[in-house]
């Protein structure tokens, strides 16, 4: 589905991503987790077209997306939220979602006239059921900016779902969310698989990764130290020092001082 | 209605052509102090092909807003990958460049044994299309109101049309629009596009009511109004940049107490509500509660039958 090669991102000195080798299979939940500041965001970007990559490449559905602006990535079935939530304020919650809906095969299904200057019964459908999804159809008429936090990130996934992705990245989407918001969340996003899409989940709570997802890469510092099932990524040394740091005792023999 | 009152609202009318240019490059958040280019060159146009050419004034009109527009898309394509204020000084730059252009340009032909035609800075004389036909000042104002009706017609088509959305996207959240599969380049050159042709139709109509032009009068100045219409009407409808219009030419015009203080008075205006309503008086939110309040009340009414 998804396959990053030697993919490396450098902000000047600073290696963000270096390296980086990923393959997603199709139909997963796949976590990308890793402390502050290790690459999981940039990873994102990289994918996404915001930034273009220093070396490596990004293969998606065998296709070679580098040097692609984004938005001929989104077409090829590339979605994505944003870690700090980014929805058109101005336009109602119906709009964000309508405006959303630029996959090929609904442009070509819509026919021009209809897509341009009205609607058709089946694109209402199709936003009342992305409604449902957020459960946000009592906000339908509501401008995205008066939305509360909860609901504005409800409505920037099904926002990522109504361009009908192959590929599904979202960024930190439990930040901030208390738990029974998080189990909201999982079963969005089992539902959003369920349908037929890949999930790429960068996230820092671990309640959400560990129950969610089928398997799991670790970053610190733009590398890959870690690779697995959840319970096979919990247990790993490397990871357990990379978000907790090493113990004195057991920092002294690895640099060999002792 | 006496000459001064036509006059008066007949420089509302075409002034509105570029008040409306302008907003329409505001709501995909670029600002363009060049829209007086676009009306200077729809004004040259169209004045030359009826007075040099012996044009019906339709054809004219289209001319200059053809010609316009199609200038816009070429420096549309130049200059939008500049962004923010890079955007703005070229675009300042370009419409100087028109203007010391038509200083210089000197192309006549002789018409019933005159020379008709630009005249470098003497300006194009000579447009006389309304005295040939015998049309009063009155009837032209009707066309100019008449045209307006459309272009306005069609931009609140516009707005409630997908490409309405497309536009605001752009102007609140370029790259979100863009990775949402919008090709955000081209929406933009095609907005500089409609809000060049916009301009030229306006300075179409200007140069046939005035039967004369010359290229000081699109300077930086009118640009900068056009600017300044919209951000205190408002960018939440096209209706905003009329109101900044009416505000200006109509009410500042017309209040005798503060004549010869007019640009002051202006000024004054455009920084205050700058700083309490910094998207004008009919902004997004407000035009947004008074949709929801109209169909509210339509619906009342059709379950009150």
């Amino acid at each position: 589905m998804l396959e990053l090669r030697g993919l490396s991102k450098h902000f000047g000195g600073v290696k963000a991503l270096d390296r980086l080798d990923l393959t997603i299979d199709e139909g997963e939940i796949f976590g990308l987790i890793g402390p502050n500041g290790s690459g999981k965001s940039t990873t994102i970007n990289v994918i996404c077209g915001v930034y273009p990559q220093t070396a490596g490449s990004v293969l998606f559905r065998g296709e070679l997306m580098n040097g692609k602006p984004p938005h001929q990535r989104l077409r090829a079935g590339l979605a994505r939220t944003f870690q700090n939530i980014r929805l058109f304020p101005t336009l109602t919650v119906w709009q964000n979602l309508w405006v959303a809906q630029n996959s090929p095969g609904d442009i070509a299904r819509q026919g021009f006239l209809p897509r341009w200057f009205g609607t058709t019964r089946r694109t209402r459908q199709e936003i009342a059921e992305l409604l449902e999804l957020a459960d946000l159809g009592h906000k339908s008429d509501e401008l995205a900016a008066n939305l509360a936090f909860g609901e504005q990130r409800r409505l920037e996934f099904a926002r990522a779902a109504a361009a009908r992705p192959k590929l599904l990245l979202l960024d930190e989407p439990a930040a901030g969310m208390n738990s029974q918001e998080i189990d909201d969340l999982s079963w969005r996003i089992r539902r959003v698989r369920d349908s037929g899409v890949t999930v790429l989940l960068v996230e820092h709570v671990m309640e959400l990764v560990m129950g969610v997802t089928e398997r799991i890469a670790v970053l610190n510092f733009g590398h890959r130290i870690a690779f697995g099932t959840p319970s096979e990524v919990q247990r790993n040394r490397a990871v357990q020092e990379a978000y907790l740091g090493t113990s004195a005792a057991e920092a002294g023999p690895a640099d060999g001082s002792a | 209605m006496d000459g001064y009152v036509i006059t008066v609202l007949s420089n509302i009318g075409m002034i509105s052509f570029i008040a409306l240019s302008a907003y329409l490059l505001l709501i995909t958040g670029e600002i363009s102090f060049g829209q007086q280019a676009y009306f200077g060159l729809g004004a040259y146009a169209a004045g030359a092909a009826t007075a040099m050419f012996a044009q019906p004034i339709w054809v004219g009109i289209l001319i200059g807003a053809c010609v316009a527009g199609f200038v816009a898309v070429l420096v549309g394509a130049l200059t939008l990958r500049l962004s923010g204020l890079y955007f703005s000084i070229s675009t300042l730059a370009f419409a100087e460049m028109v203007r010391l252009v038509l200083l210089i340009v000197e192309v006549q032909v002789e018409v019933d044994g005159e020379m008709v035609g630009p005249d470098g800075a003497n300006g194009f004389h000579d447009i006389r299309w309304m005295f040939e036909r015998d049309i009063s000042l009155t009837e032209f104002m009707f066309i100019i109101y008449a045209l307006l009706a459309v272009v306005l017609i069609a931009l609140l088509l516009m707005e409630r049309s997908r490409l309405g959305s497309v536009f605001r996207m752009l102007g609140s959240d370029d790259l979100l629009a863009e990775m949402q599969g919008l090709n955000t380049v081209r929406y933009r050159i095609l907005a500089a596009g409609m809000a060049g042709a916009i301009a030229g139709i306006g300075g179409a109509l200007y140069a046939h009511f005035t039967t004369y032009v010359e290229p000081q009068f699109f300077n930086a100045m009118l640009g900068v109004h056009a600017l300044a219409y919209g951000l205190i009407g408002g960018l939440g409808t096209a209706f905003g940049p009329l109101i900044g219009v009416a505000i200006d030419l109509g009410f500042l015009e017309a209040v005798r107490f503060i004549q010869g203080y007019r640009m002051i008075v202006f000024g004054g205006l455009v920084a205050v509500l700058l700083i309490l309503m910094p998207r004008g008086i009919l902004d997004e939110e407000r035009v947004h509660r008074l949709k929801v309040l109209f169909s509210r009340r339509n619906d009342a009414g059709a379950r009150g039958r």
